[in-house]
């Protein structure tokens, strides 16, 4: 019985990696050609883990990637300015600690406050476990901003318009609504990784590793069960995903 | 006698206005002339392909239910359907000013979506 239900598995398993493209690397699939149709799947839980050693106090390849992709504007003004990943700096008042500097995002937890204080059901759980902001329900309340302990979220202050240098395929925003990080979603359902990840690997010094945790075979799965790692404020019980290494 | 006077005078300030309204509206009314509102038959741009994404009559009547559908499950659920998003709409109607607006104005509609998405033209 175990036996048959393990092949059966087997050769489902095949025939999706058949269907979804070329895996890369176990639990990062990219797909040969766009799919006509896509869909979240329940099974996947992505995360993220950042290893802050290797991780340089002035790089900004992340954030940089994070702008131009997702067409985050920067105002200049600080207490309005949007933020979906920023360089965050940790220093130990009795310097026995090294300084580290580190990005902090939408943490996409698992019991995420922002979702449970949303009071139009804008934000919510994707079946994959990424927590998003629906822009065209927001109403900009702002209940959200004020749950979430990460300061992960921001409010559009001012109108935004798009420029030559804006990518088309992704939307602007509307001045009122809430949003944040998405882990560019609209990458992932296109099998590509977010963009901040993927300038890590490239400009950075590969200090991000993105994956499914619920694939035991992927690279992120083997390393948070093999190697010690941190969330944030794991006290209050939201169960972030986005780990750190080296914290 | 005073009443007389009251209602000449009645007279000579309803005049003008009338005449004013008489003078104004006709004016006010070919202003609009090809211009969106009411005036005249509703030209839009022919698109490009053979076909719409479904029957053009279904379309007509359906569009916007459809694609407040699409933009519902592909956010919340992750089904995008390469073909029924708001994207796919630009390869055929390449000009949103002279496609989807013009209807818009014509029937007094304004969708607030390219407020944040792209439409090339
Ligand atoms: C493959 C090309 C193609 C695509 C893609 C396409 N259309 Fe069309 N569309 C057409 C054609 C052809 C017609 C028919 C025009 C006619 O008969 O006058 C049409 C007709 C329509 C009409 C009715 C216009 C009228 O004359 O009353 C609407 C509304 C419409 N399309 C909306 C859309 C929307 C919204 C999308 C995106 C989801 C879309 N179309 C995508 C080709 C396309
Ligand atoms: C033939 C006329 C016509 C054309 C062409 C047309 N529309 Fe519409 N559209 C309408 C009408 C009428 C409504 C309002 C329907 C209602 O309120 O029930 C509407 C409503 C909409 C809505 C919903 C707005 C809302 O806030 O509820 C969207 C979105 C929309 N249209 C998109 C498009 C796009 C995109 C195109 C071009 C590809 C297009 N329409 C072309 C007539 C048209
Ligand atoms: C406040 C900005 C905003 C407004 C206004 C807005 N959208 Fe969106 N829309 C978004 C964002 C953000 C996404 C998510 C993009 C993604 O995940 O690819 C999205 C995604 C979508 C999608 C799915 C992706 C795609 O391109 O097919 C559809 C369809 C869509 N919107 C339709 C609409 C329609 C129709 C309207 C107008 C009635 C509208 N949107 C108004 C921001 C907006």
């Amino acid at each position: 019985m175990t036996m048959a239900t393990l092949e059966r598995r087997a050769v489902l398993g095949l025939a999706g990696a058949l269907a979804a493209g070329v895996t890369l690397a176990p639990g990062m699939t990219l797909l040969a050609a766009p799919a006509e149709r896509t869909e979240a799947s329940a099974g996947r839980r992505w995360a993220m883990l950042i290893d802050t050693t290797q991780c340089a106090a002035n790089c900004t390849a992340c954030t940089t990637a994070c702008r131009k992709e997702n067409n985050v504007p920067l105002f200049g003004e600080p207490s309005r300015d949007i933020h979906w990943i920023r360089k965050v700096e940790i220093r130990d008042k009795d310097q026995r600690r090294p300084t580290v500097s580190l990005p902090v995002l939408c943490n996409h937890c698992e019991n995420p406050p922002c979702v449970h204080v949303c009071p139009t059901e804008a934000s919510f759980i994707r079946k994959d476990g990424i927590v998003l902001v629906d822009e065209h329900r927001c109403i900009g309340c702002r209940y959200c901003i004020i749950a979430c302990p990460y300061k992960a979220r921001s409010l559009v202050y001012h109108e935004t318009k798009r420029g030559a240098e804006s990518n088309p395929d992704v939307p602007i925003r509307s001045k009122g609504v809430v949003e944040k990080c998405t882990f560019c979603v609209h990458r992932l359902d296109n099998g590509q990784e977010p963009a901040c990840v993927e300038a890590c690997k490239g400009e950075g010094k590969g200090a991000m590793l993105f994956g499914d945790l619920n694939d035991p075979r992927s690279e992120i799965a083997k390393r948070v069960h093999t190697v010690a790692t941190k969330t944030m404020r794991p006290d209050l019980g939201l169960k972030p995903r986005i780990y750190y290494q080296g914290l | 006698m005073l009443r007389l006077s009251s209602l000449v005078r009645f007279v000579l300030t309803i005049l003008p206005i009338v005449a004013g309204l008489l003078w104004v509206n006709p004016v006010d009314l070919w202003a609009h002339d090809g211009q969106g509102g009411h005036a005249g038959a509703l030209r839009l741009e022919l698109p490009e392909g053979k076909e719409c994404v479904k029957s053009a009559e279904w379309m007509r009547r359906n569009h916007m239910d459809f694609l407040k559908h699409n933009r519902d499950q592909a956010v919340r659920e992750g089904i995008r359907v390469k073909t029924d998003s708001l994207k796919n709409c630009t390869t055929c109607h390449t000009s949103r000013e002279k496609f989807c607006d013009r209807c818009h104005t014509y029937t007094g509609v304004a969708p607030n979506c390219f407020e944040c998405h792209h439409y090339p033209k």
